[in-house]
């Protein structure tokens, strides 16, 4: 059995642009992989907006009865979904001009608001060791294979051989310990 | 999921896991998504006003529940995404964490649903949740002047629930 089910990558907006299975039971289809992705993006932003404590940047970690979660994200991203007291709605943080504002990384932070960065995470068995630095790993090999490939749209699916190719070797199972290491 | 044998508290209370006092809020809902319970101890940041945040809860553990269901690699045979399941159905969660908070997730076979956010470096919390909902089978159902669905409003329960959640840490 694979220690690794399968790994996602999703965009800033909650699109799924990468998805690949490493052997789960029941294939799920790509309309299912898509629903998933956006799913977990927005309870990965509910989940900074629940915090007790100020400057939470999500789920790091879900522990299912079945399988463990691992996700990670890039600090570069949108600031957005502000929950607003007088219209009781959440809504998009404009200025007048219907701009994103721009505001300094902590005070955005420090005020409830949310991160929406790039997001990597793995879907593996319980327990898995070490899974923080395959995600890492995975987001490096991102931004040299995906993001300074030329031929690249930013936001859009991954389809890059030399990607795939350096993803299918890190995630065998000997290298991912030699990850941790 | 695992059903509770007999109605009786535990002996003795699951041994605490970390210590300092490191519990941040606990909420009960039933299954009908009502918050028969929030008890908070620590909490700084607030962004909501308690309904939203009830609710925010809520939704969030709903969706949550149905995304482990969807996701669940172990089983061929999953349905749709966002069907409704019974307690005990499908693959569940027991646990979350974040950098800033770990948040532990119980439900009971009749959908009571115990939420208990701490420090994120707790341990398992598996067994002191089960020890809780035994304090709220106790205190508050075999209470009979409490009706079901409810907001709890048992003074000894809370004061026994604090000293509980004090112990855990």
């Amino acid at each position: 059995m694979a220690a690794i089910y399968s790994l996602y990558i999703i965009n800033k907006s909650g699109g799924l642009i990468f998805y690949k299975d490493y052997g789960s039971a029941g294939r799920m289809d790509t309309n299912d992989t898509l629903r998933l992705a956006s799913l977990w993006h927005s309870m990965h932003a509910i989940s900074q907006q629940l915090s007790p404590i100020p400057g939470c940047s999500g789920i790091e970690l879900l522990q299912a009865d079945t399988f463990d979660l691992n996700c990670f994200q890039s600090l570069t991203g949108n600031f957005q979904l502000e929950y607003s007291e007088k219209l009781d709605v959440w809504c998009w943080r404009l200025d007048k001009d219907g701009q994103l504002e721009p505001k300094p990384f902590c005070e955005l932070v420090m005020g409830g608001l949310v991160l929406l960065g790039t997001k990597v995470f793995v879907v593996s068995e319980p327990g898995t060791l070490h899974m923080e630095y395959l995600l890492k790993y995975v987001y490096e090999l991102y931004t040299d294979y995906v993001l300074k490939n030329p031929f690249y749209e930013m936001e859009m699916p991954i389809r890059c051989e030399l990607f795939d190719i350096n993803l299918t070797q890190a995630v065998q199972k000997d290298r991912v310990a030699l990850l941790g290491r | 999921m695992q059903f509770f044998g007999g109605s009786e508290i535990s002996p003795s209370p699951p041994p605490p896991t970390v210590s300092g006092n490191n519990a941040h809020m606990l909420y009960v809902f039933n299954r009908n998504g009502v918050c028969l319970l929030y008890r908070e101890w620590n909490r700084p940041l607030k962004t909501l006003n308690p309904q939203q945040d009830h609710k925010l809860m809520f939704g969030l553990l709903f969706s949550l529940k149905s995304l482990t269901a969807k996701m669940d690699p172990t089983s061929a045979e999953k349905g749709n995404l966002g069907v409704p399941q019974l307690p005990g159905q499908g693959c569940s969660f027991h646990s979350f964490r974040t950098n800033t908070y770990k948040l532990s997730f119980m439900e009971s076979p009749s959908g009571i649903k115990i939420i208990l956010v701490t420090h994120p470096r707790t341990g398992d919390l598996r067994e002191s949740l089960k020890y809780i909902y035994n304090l709220y089978v106790e205190y508050v159902v075999k209470n009979p002047l409490y009706s079901p669905g409810a907001p709890i409003k048992c003074e000894l329960f809370n004061s026994t629930l604090d000293q509980y959640v004090r112990g855990l840490g």
